[in-house]
């Protein structure tokens, strides 16, 4: 769901792959008018391409990359070259109008093409720039590679997350990146209110890895405070017990119950039949719960093997024990709770994609505020007579010779007989395939899912 | 001269925890008047939750109290009393904002309905922070940070790449929480500026389940683009390793050549007679054999510390980097150029440490400063609001305040 709060902003937004598409997607969702801006020579490779409908690639592949559908619907595209001085001087004129410049290129990128903060200042007064990057705009290590790994590896999390005596973990879901993403966000709308207030723009420097530190707090004081290094406790939360990820009956399923005082204790005992685990000595109270977990985990587990994931959820939240199956993408996109309180959006792709749900990046219900399904994600250039000859006003003969001298439009170059993500997953045995998601999308969603069969060109 | 870019802003804060105060804090620094109302007597359940300064439990003592709840004032006030209420509403003919995380539907029930609300101040921004939301199957589900990542669908995919038949494992500290809280301050802020724009307020709704699903980004359309559930972040990009941590001298490190970078990796490791080995030029050769990749790393890594591994690859232009813990960050040069760290007084804990804005902003830099003490400023605000010292007192042998 989309709704106008920030009508009459516009964005021009040069950001790639995930961190910053994401920021851009939650300002679109938000009511702001999004321009991403890539180029022949730069397209969004890394999410126009992979994930593929039906997984396959079709004639245009840069128009069918799930990743991209997801993260730019209820944006613009244009193609224009920045590499180049008229795409430069173009670019110019689009900041003359807009409110707010994003980019994550590596730190030197824009004020080599003379596109920095202070030169755009120049041309826009109050125009607000937000540089996202793994270690910052400034500072010695600014000029790092970096990736999701960095952000999260460097903040202190990845050494947090994890079983004890085994290697510190990863996220697995592009966290990190997604955070930038999202953090950036709040820092735009920050100076959007304060550019309403004052007529004032500014500069927004945002580090995935600060994002990822401030969500670390409580464990950072335990250092600030009383120097000790806190280390991963896989599921455990200290004197919670059970508390944890158990195994259900079936393949691959999970529960995650976490009993955290002792009311929940004695309704965790009641449901799972077990009463007198309440009178035994080493389950007495918490803390003792807390020192023999290991025993009382074996115990959870042995029982909770024979039980079903979901019939286990309802049956502990019916007696206020906090619990809950550990879902698959598949159960998630299959969700009731997800699907009746509208988390996705049924968006046409047309493209030969059809219709799919795609999930909120800002998931807020405004009561009282008009809303609206997005638009799909931008095909590539699609919006270039759009905001170059309509908004700019540059005329058909131009536009014609700015195509020939490459400065607009084209076709990405994109690698040819890329391997699919599909294939580099079932490659490693990374994930699980459902031949009939259609269908049960179908069901689910209550109308039309991907493309007619019969109709296909 | 900067000014905070909320200056004006008032805040009536009834959460407590950590998403509803991560929430009300970015608000704070940001220069909001953000009222924390406490239960009189033990106040927000983290002023019991460590670390506390010196590990000694106090209320006035908590780190994870402190941290979430900078720059905000704290008076204490019993909602559920009448007499309670009424003070409430006296306070709200000031607010713009009130932002709560009961469970579902007791706004209502205490007679506070946003119905209510709207009919003492029509421009009222409620923000209703919970697990499920306020309306569908799971509303009055039990939450927990463990539990709303697992059915979020964060959880199945964290598992190592090695064997995904493992447990999954959720990630450190509280993500659930923090994610909801980012996510309900955007929501807030974007609220302000369309109040500015229309003069309408609004009830928000926000649902920590759908908070995390969010934050996956990407990752949930794989389902209904192929039909795939994924069991991990696959340890490969175009047959290269991503970001999977292995051991080194002195602690971890992350290989993530990134694309392209991998044949640089015998330079690194000081074998350039393995230049030409297909295992370093070749993606497919590293993808059917990752044992003897990581194998062929293993032994210098285990010779080098972390940092100095990361500053060669790095020279090489490879995006390797340290698995730091959270005490190496308070070291950390890139960190200490940015000040990233800050430091404030408080009256009991004296100066205190702790991580400053997650982001940097040239003409609106988020304010430092401290954890109110548990209603230190009834004093100030209730007077404010003509109350005498005698009927404060009264107040509080009925424990209203």
């Amino acid at each position: 769901m989309a709704y106008e709060l920030l009508k009459g902003t516009r964005v021009l937004d040069l950001t790639m792959v995930f961190a910053g598409p994401v920021s851009s997607r939650i300002l679109a969702s938000l009511g702001a008018e999004v321009i991403k801006i890539e180029s022949a020579i730069r397209p969004d490779v890394f999410t126009r391409g992979n994930v593929y409908p039906e997984n396959d690639p079709g004639t245009e592949p840069w128009n069918r990359g799930s990743y991209f559908h997801a993260l730019n619907a209820g944006k613009k595209g244009i193609t224009l070259n920045l590499g180049h001085e008229k795409g430069r001087d173009i670019f110019k004129r689009l900041v003359k109008i807009s409110d707010v410049v994003m980019e994550n290129y590596s730190p030197r990128v824009m004020e080599n093409w003379g596109l920095g903060y202070d030169e755009l200042k120049k041309i826009k007064p109050d125009i607000i720039m937000a540089s996202m990057s793994g270690l910052g705009h400034v500072g010695p290590l600014r000029n790092y590679y970096m990736y999701v790994p960095g952000m999260e590896g460097m903040s202190g999390l990845t050494h947090m997350t994890g079983y004890p005596g085994e290697p510190p973990m990863l996220s697995g879901f592009s966290y990190g990146d997604w955070m930038l993403g999202a953090t950036s966000s709040a820092a735009i709308l920050i100076a959007l209110y304060h550019k309403k207030n004052t007529g004032q723009g500014q500069f927004i420097d945002a580090a995935g890895r600060e994002a990822m530190i401030s969500n670390i707090g409580e464990i950072i004081m335990d250092f600030t405070l009383n120097h000790r290094e806190q280390n991963r406790m896989g599921n455990d939360q200290p004197y919670a017990a059970p508390h944890g990820c158990y195994r259900c009956n079936g393949d691959d399923n999970w529960l995650n119950i976490a009993v955290e005082n002792q009311e929940q204790w004695i309704g965790f005992c009641r449901v799972i039949g077990e009463p007198e685990w309440c009178k035994r000595e080493e389950f007495i109270n918490s803390s003792s719960r807390w020192q023999h977990r290991s025993e009382l985990d074996t115990l959870v587990e042995d029982w909770t093997t024979k039980h079903d994931k979901f019939e286990v959820t309802e049956a502990l939240q019916k007696a206020h024990v906090p619990a809950g199956a550990v879902l698959s993408m598949k159960e998630v996109n299959l969700n009731s709770h997800l699907i009746e309180r509208g988390f996705f959006d049924v968006i046409d792709h047309g493209l030969g994609i059809g219709k799919r749900p795609i999930p909120c990046q800002i998931p807020a219900k405004f009561s009282n505020m008009d809303s609206f399904i997005p638009e799909r994600a931008p095909s590539f250039g699609q919006d270039n007579n759009n905001i170059f000859g309509e908004l700019l006003g540059i005329s058909k003969e131009e536009l014609i010779a700015l195509e020939n001298e490459q400065v607009i439009g084209g076709a990405p170059s994109f690698p040819p007989g890329r391997p699919t993500r599909l294939n580099l997953i079932q490659q490693q045995n990374a994930g699980e395939l459902d031949a009939d998601y259609i269908n049960q999308l179908k069901e689910k969603y209550k109308t039309d899912i991907g493309i007619n069969q019969n109709k296909e060109k | 001269m900067s000014e905070p870019a909320f200056n004006g802003g008032v805040v009536l804060d009834c959460t407590e925890g950590i998403a509803g105060p991560y929430c009300t804090k970015l608000l704070a620094d940001s220069g909001a008047s953000v009222i924390k109302i406490e239960k009189p007597g033990d106040g927000d359940i983290t002023r019991k939750m460590g670390p506390f300064l010196n590990d000694k439990p106090d209320i006035e003592k908590s780190g994870t109290f402190f941290y979430l709840n900078t720059n905000k004032r704290s008076i204490t006030l019993n909602l559920e009393s009448e007499s309670g209420k009424s003070i409430f509403i006296k306070l709200l003919h000031n607010t713009n904002i009130i932002i709560e995380n009961f469970t579902p539907g007791k706004m209502a029930a205490i007679g506070l309905s946003y119905e209510t609300l709207t009919k003492i101040r029509p421009q009222i921004i409620l923000t209703s922070i919970s697990g499920f939301g306020q309306t569908g199957p799971y509303r009055d589900y039990q939450t927990s940070s463990l539990v709303t990542f697992g059915l979020s669908g964060a959880m199945f995919t964290s598992r190592p790449a090695t064997d995904t038949s493992t447990r999954p494992v959720v990630e450190g500290g509280r993500q659930a929480e923090y994610i909801t809280g980012l996510l309900s301050f955007i929501a807030i802020a974007a609220a302000m500026i369309n109040t500015k724009d229309t003069g309408k307020g609004t009830w928000i709704d926000m649902s920590a389940l759908e908070c995390v699903a969010s934050a996956l980004g990407a990752n949930i359309d794989e389902y209904s683009y192929l039909g795939l559930s994924r069991k991990t972040n696959p340890f490969a990009i175009h047959g290269y390793p991503i970001g999977y941590s292995v051991p080194c001298k002195d602690g971890w490190i992350s290989l993530t050549p990134g694309l392209g970078g991998a044949p640089n990796i015998p330079l690194l490791i000081e074998k350039p007679e393995l230049l030409d080995d297909p295992l370093f030029t070749k993606p497919a050769q590293r993808m059917a054999d990752p044992k003897k990749f990581d194998d062929t790393l293993a032994p210098w890594l285990r010779e080098h510390d972390k940092w100095e591994i990361t500053r060669l690859a790095q020279e090489l232009k490879m995006a390797f980097t340290p698995v730091l813990t959270p005490g190496e960050l308070l070291d950390d040069e890139q960190l200490k150029a940015r000040e990233f760290f800050v430091e404030a007084q408080h009256p009991v804990m004296g100066s205190v440490t702790y991580p400053g804005a997650p982001f940097k902003m040239s003409a609106t830099p988020p304010r430092i400063g401290k954890a109110p003490l548990l209603g230190e400023d009834n004093e100030s605000i209730y007077g404010g609001l003509g109350m005498s010292q005698k009927e404060l007192v009264a107040l509080k042998k009925q424990g209203i305040i």
